[in-house]
């Protein structure tokens, strides 16, 4: 799952361009400890390495997150999903998808994508075992052509982890 | 004209005029709009409305002239006509008049703040208005600058000269000279571009607030990007979650001044990125 995983794109509305610009401006200033973005010219997507935090299961390991911005950002929500290698955690599947309440219906254009950054690692750090979501494979292959986490209708039966 | 070009007869027809305007304006056919309006005008030449879309046609072809003279007509007509404000400002700016034109962008900002949710032009106005202020503070700035400068030089002169008189020649302490660098330093201070204070901004835009307005929560937005959350995403207040309809927006006047104190001592917030 890597470039497949892309919505369909239409261009930046002026609004999440501008947005987009002030999170960049910020994140160069201070970004979110444990996560580290190389600007490229693509403001449009990005894609960010995560640092499993020390004392967790996944301290030390590396992953990337990749960002798409769809044109109304931050009306809508950003698709945010792991790049092959995803890490093993009970809400992430094989495919990179996550299973989060707030890249989803519980989205607020008053977060950044610094704040979903946040929430991504705390579930990471939280996670009690380094295992699949149970129903990974039949997930994965509903999701063989290349369809958006975004398009999933998500239960979120388990805010512990 | 006499009194009776101005009967309900010719009313229909100046308003049926318009319409016509409005439609050939729509397909870019902007000389036939320019007749319709045209001939609407002569039989109400009151009607404010008739003016300033003829000047939006005129707008469209960049002839300012125009643009002007029939703003300045819509604006005795009608002093609140956000459009002829606008465009008048826009005509102004046009022929290098700076401060008259900022003065009349920033009276259509003030009239169309708040006014018509639904045909907002705020936004387009704060565009307009800010590329306005950004040059008018860029010449007085670099203005300020050099006066500083000068003066800089002129305090270190006056130093050497009058420690002169008992030291050996031209010789200042260090320490005197490190206070008149920081004393200008400071006085330069407010014309650095830095980042606006994260009060004066909206959480969902992340920019300098244009029409702030408050909800119950105690959080402060941007009227039109609030609006447009509500009429989207749903029903809440973007922040604390909470159920947030959109007659429940009050205008944060307080803000609003403190965004106005603050751009006028630092201009250079009005940068677009």
């Amino acid at each position: 799952m890597t470039s497949s995983s892309s919505p369909s794109r239409k261009a930046l509305s002026k609004i999440a361009c501008n947005r987009l610009q002030k999170e960049l401006a910020e994140w160069q200033v201070s970004p979110p400890s444990g996560f580290k973005y190389r600007v490229s010219d693509n403001l449009q997507r990005w894609v960010i390495e995560v640092t499993g935090a020390a004392g967790t299961l996944y301290a030390g390991e590396t992953y990337q997150l990749q960002v798409d911005f769809p044109e109304h950002y931050p009306m809508e929500a950003p698709q945010v999903i792991f790049l092959n290698p995803a890490p093993m955690h009970p809400h992430i599947y094989s495919n990179g998808h996550i299973c989060l309440d707030i890249l989803y219906d519980s989205w607020s254009p008053a977060m950044t994508v610094s704040s979903v950054c946040i929430s991504i690692l705390s579930m990471l750090s939280s996670s009690p075992a380094k295992q699949r979501p149970q129903d990974n494979d039949r997930y994965v292959r509903n999701c063989r052509n290349g369809r958006s986490p975004k398009e999933t209708r998500w239960w979120f039966h388990d805010d512990k982890v | 004209m006499s009194p009776a070009a101005d009967s309900a007869a010719s009313k229909r027809q100046a308003e049926l005029l318009k319409q016509e305007g409005n439609a050939f304006f729509k397909k870019d056919r902007i000389s036939a709009a320019i007749d319709a309006y045209t001939g609407a005008i002569a039989l109400c030449p009151k009607v404010a409305v008739y003016w300033t879309n003829r000047a939006l046609c005129y707008k469209r072809r960049n002839e300012w002239v125009r643009v002007e003279e029939d703003c300045r007509t819509a604006i005795q007509l009608d002093s609140h006509s956000v459009k002829a404000h606008y465009m008048l400002g826009l005509a102004l700016l046009n022929k290098d008049e700076l401060a008259e034109g900022i003065k009349e962008l920033e009276k259509s900002l003030e009239l169309g703040r708040g006014a018509h949710p639904a045909s907002y032009m705020v936004e387009e106005i704060w565009q307009e208005l800010s590329k306005a202020k950004y040059i008018e503070w860029e010449n007085l700035s670099s203005e300020r600058v050099r006066q500083l400068h000068k003066l800089k030089e002129a305090c270190k002169e006056a130093l050497r000269n009058y420690n002169s008189l008992d030291n050996p020649p031209a010789y200042v302490p260090e320490e005197q000279l490190n206070e008149l660098e920081e004393v200008f330093r400071k006085a330069r201070k407010s014309d650095i571009p830095t980042e606006v204070p994260d009060h004066l901004c909206c959480k969902i835009t992340l920019d300098i607030f244009r029409d702030p307005v408050i909800t119950p929560s105690g959080i402060t937005y941007e009227r039109a990007v609030i609006l447009d959350h509500l009429h989207r995403v749903g029903k809440f207040d973007p922040v604390t979650r909470e159920t947030l309809e959109p007659h429940q927006l009050v205008p944060n006047l307080a803000i609003k001044e403190a965004v106005h104190a603050f751009l006028s001592e630092h201009g250079w917030a009005y940068r677009m990125r």
